[in-house]
């Protein structure tokens, strides 16, 4: 399982984003149900779910766009709903899509957000430098902001966010677009900030991303959280039901392995073959002892088993295994007896 | 492959529910039209002079539809494509620019036939009265729209073309309607019956002018002809002046339709501080206020918003503001001149005429295309939710925007006033006419910049928040000035009076006591008209920016 860079920040301080029984609803729609969550300062807490999951309503609660129908969420004690202007100065919001203006600068860009927060001309002028220093975006400061390219906006709109020094940041899909080495630049600024103390709330589709940067994870979908901890606790809540991939000798042999698996297996367990390579992958809640037994009986039937292994569950497998069974429930499939053919 | 771009184009535009009610609206528009002006008495008239009288207000109805409603869906047309990436997919294919070209015409062209033919109806209860010929009034009266809606079409496509926004191409298409429409009309009711190279520039310019050959069609006239009798053919010389231009701008549009429309390199962002103290110092003495000189920081007095608006606008800058501010003043300056050469020939009324004409124009082209969209362009690129994040207020925000649009309205309207001095010099009697007259175009200013800004804010895209500020505002100008048109026939003064009571420029011409105008009292009556209308539409735009920033 891929762990969190920043061990540490486990330990970090006094919850700073609480959410409690977070409901919004539309008409008869619930985009978000009972959300409960915690994260302390210095964290980072990634968001994950499909489209529709609810993750950008909870983010325009948080920073005060949207008015939640029951429940609190509140900053460092400051309430999200009430008191709005407070936490506007408190967050730093980065939106999914960049906000241009035509014919404006960089410089002038951030200078005119710089205003709007009402931060002294003096000050803003030397924060500008700070944070396109950290950002990287300070040699882009004389380029037009509607001709950059999205990763260049993405850059600079985390230069924006960062200019009134904001306690927590709140990032919609920072890393969407950036070429595999902006990537890493702007995964290493976020550690960067959250050891300088900042909290930050980061939603992303690319998950191994947030695997190596986040000390929480919470997975949403139809506006339900279906896990929440650190990537760890995740992993071991999917571990209950783990991939084993057994590899044989000869492809041939792949469809009377699948069956004699089944038969030892729970019923209706996925099992996968894969005869290009020689493989058959399954899911199951059984004991070391009973996967020893399962082997057992493959050798017995004369099945050729090169490699019988535990694939380790990453990220990505935890959020399918969480986000497929709420699919599955939403899409209502015909069941066809629990195999599948890749 | 051409009926596949037109039908795509088509189906765009008719599948929206907006068409539909506008279709709807139309049709009732076209009845009320006719129903107007339909007789009451149990009598006929056998001279056919009232169906002439409704064919004439069916005609300038049907013209000024046409003319403020087609000309959005060309000029959107190509740089939407181009917007949304969907232009480098079609000129990817074997279509070829003639078939891009001539398929969103077609569906224009299309759309144009879909509103003409809605008129039937009400076109075939004007015939059925009596008095029109169905080829010499009702045929060429719809040739005529029909060449109207080519050559607005044409050159909508062009503009597009040419334009990197959607709002721009909106506001540059409707400065040509308005141009190619009223203002050319300028020069030939100035300078009638006169003789030389202006006189002769005025009969060539309002060749080009639909208006001028509907009411030739319609036997109205020439506009505001002073006892002066026309023949000039008018529907002739439109009908070649506008093929020729379409042509030229089709070929033109067709010529631009190609790999060459997305080959240009991103700006690089060229700063003028970094480069040598003899090209700063040639660029200082060319623009003034140098456009590529590092910006200084907002300072904490002014408002921030406003400052915003001024940097993104592209005319927005500085040293396009002197620009502006020095064309007008030298605008006025050659007026004043005129105003000295020309006192005994013209009077001071018409040269003063001609100014209030000028500054109103400007300020109807002008005004929409600053304040239409300070909302909607915000909603449009999100930026509308950053601004919420901040900590400013709505009501700062607002004041922020309007500013925006305050501030280079006034330079110009002060730009324009040393001919009003002069004017007064020579007829000092003129002093309180000329208050009168500066106060019609501060309030017109206000007027103008409210009712775009609500009209707007309505809009969550700023091409059809500024498409529909023009509509709004161009038919307040422009539809009371069609009962003057007919002040003899079919209205009477007392109705001519009350439509010309909501137009700001009548009002201003009436108390300038331009021929053709005196005889019309128009204030206060217009004063309250327009400033109870700004304050209804500073609610409306207060009532609609607190509903989108609240949070929901």
């Amino acid at each position: 399982m891929t762990t969190s860079n920043r061990p540490l920040a486990a330990a970090a301080g006094a919850p700073v984003l609480v959410i409690e029984n977070l409901t919004k609803q539309y008409g008869s729609f619930t985009a978000l149900n009972d959300l409960n969550l915690t994260l302390n300062a210095g964290q980072i807490l990634g968001l994950i779910g499909p489209n529709g999951a609810g993750k950008t309503t909870t983010i325009k609660i948080l920073v005060g766009l949207i008015r939640p129908t029951s429940g609190k969420a509140s900053i460092a004690g400051v309430d999200c709903v009430s008191d709005a202007s407070k936490i506007k100065r408190m967050v730093g919001y980065m939106p999914d899509t960049f906000g241009s203006y035509d014919n404006m600068r960089v410089r002038e860009y951030l200078d005119f957000f710089g205003a709007a927060f009402g931060i002294a001309p003096r000050i803003r002028a030397k924060r500008i430098e700070e944070v396109m220093e950290m950002t990287g975006t300070a040699y882009m400061k004389d380029r037009f902001v509607e001709s950059l390219s999205h990763g260049m906006q993405q850059r600079v709109g985390l230069a924006r966010t960062m200019l009134h020094d904001p306690k927590v940041l709140i990032l919609d899909e920072p890393v969407n677009g950036l070429d595999p080495q902006a990537r890493i630049e702007m995964r290493d600024l976020l550690i960067q900030l959250a050891d300088r103390g900042k909290t930050l709330l980061v939603t992303s589709h690319i998950l191994p991303e947030l695997a190596r940067i986040c000390d929480r994870i919470a997975i949403m979908t139809h506006g339900k959280l279906r896990a929440y901890g650190t990537v760890e606790e995740i992993g071991r809540q999917v571990s209950q039901q783990r991939t084993i991939e057994s590899t044989l000798v000869s492809a041939e042999q792949v469809p009377a392995a699948a069956n004699l698996i089944r038969q030892a297996i729970e019923p209706g367990a996925d099992v996968v073959e894969v005869p290009a390579e020689a493989t058959v992958r399954f899911r199951t809640a059984k004991s070391e002892a009973e996967l020893c037994q399962v082997l057992t009986r493959l050798i017995q039937g004369q099945i050729q088993v090169t490699q019988f292994r535990e694939v380790q569950t990453d990220l990505e497998e935890a959020f399918m295994s969480f986000a497929r069974p709420q699919e599955a429930i939403a899409a209502k499939p015909v069941v066809t007896g629990g195999t599948t053919h890749a | 492959m051409l009926n596949a771009m037109a039908q795509r184009e088509m189906t765009t535009m008719l599948r929206r529910r907006r068409m539909m009610a506008l279709q709807c609206g139309l049709v009732i528009f076209f009845a009320i039209l006719v129903a107007v002006r339909w007789p009451t008495d149990a009598r006929v008239a056998l001279t056919g002079t009232r169906s002439q009288q409704v064919f004439q207000l069916f005609g300038y109805g049907l013209l000024a539809t046409v003319l403020l409603l087609l000309p959005v869906f060309p000029a959107t047309s190509i740089v939407r494509e181009k917007k949304q990436g969907t232009l480098e997919l079609l000129l990817n294919t074997t279509m070829g620019s003639w078939r891009i070209f001539f398929g969103k015409l077609l569906a224009v062209m299309a759309l144009a036939g879909i509103i003409l033919a809605m008129s039937l109806p009400a076109a075939s209860a004007c015939y059925a009265m009596g008095g029109l010929s169905l080829y010499g009034d009702l045929w060429r009266m719809y040739q005529l729209l029909l060449l109207v809606a080519l050559l607005f079409s044409v050159l909508g496509l062009l503009v597009s073309s040419y334009s990197n926004s959607i709002d721009s191409a909106v506001r540059v298409t409707y400065g040509l309607v308005l141009c190619l429409s009223i203002l050319s009309l300028g020069p030939h009711y100035f300078f009638q019956g006169t003789k030389g190279t202006l006189a002769d520039l005025g009969e060539i310019l309002r060749g080009v002018s639909p208006f001028a050959a509907m009411m030739s069609l319609t036997g109205a006239g020439d506009v505001g002809s002073q006892g002066i009798i026309s023949k000039s053919n008018l529907l002739g010389r439109f009908t070649v002046s506008s093929l020729i231009i379409s042509a030229i701008a089709g070929l033109w549009t067709i010529s631009r339709l190609n790999h060459k429309i997305f080959d240009a390199s991103r700006p690089a962002g060229t700063i003028s501080d970094d480069q040598a103290l003899g090209v700063r110092f040639f660029r200082r003495l060319f623009f003034l206020v140098d456009p590529q000189r590092r910006s200084g920081g907002i300072s904490s007095l002014v408002n921030p918003v406003m400052v915003k608006e001024f940097r993104c606008r592209r005319f927005g800058r500085l040293h396009w503001l002197l620009r502006l501010v020095a064309i007008c003043a030298v605008l006025s300056l050659g007026l004043t001149y005129a105003t000295t050469a020309g006192t005994l020939d013209w009077g001071v009324e018409t040269i003063g005429g001609i100014m209030v004409v000028m500054q109103v124009a400007l300020v109807v082209l002008i005004t929409p295309s600053l304040s239409a969209g300070l909302i909607s362009s915000e909603r449009e690129s999100r930026g509308w939710q950053l601004l919420q994040t901040t900590p400013m207020s709505m009501a700062r925000i607002v004041w922020g925007k309007l500013l925006s649009v305050i501030l280079p309205l006034m330079l110009i309207l002060c730009a324009t006033l040393p001919g009003y001095v002069v004017m007064v010099y020579i007829e000092p009697g003129m002093t309180g006419q000329v208050w009168k007259v500066v106060i019609c175009l501060g309030i017109t200013a206000v007027f103008a910049m409210l009712l775009s800004a609500a009209v707007g804010s309505l809009f969550s895209r700023t091409a059809a928040a500024t498409a529909a500020a023009y509509g709004v505002l161009l038919s307040i100008c422009a539809v009371p000035l069609l009962f003057w048109l007919g002040r003899d026939a079919p209205f009477g003064h007392g109705t001519v009076e009350k439509a010309l009571s909501i137009n700001p420029i009548a009002a201003a011409l009436s108390v300038i006591r331009m021929p053709g105008f005196r005889n019309y009292s128009l204030i206060p009556a217009n004063w309250w008209f327009l400033g109870g209308t700004s304050v209804a539409c500073l609610l409306v735009l207060l009532t609609q920016t607190y509903r989108i920033s609240r949070p929901r």
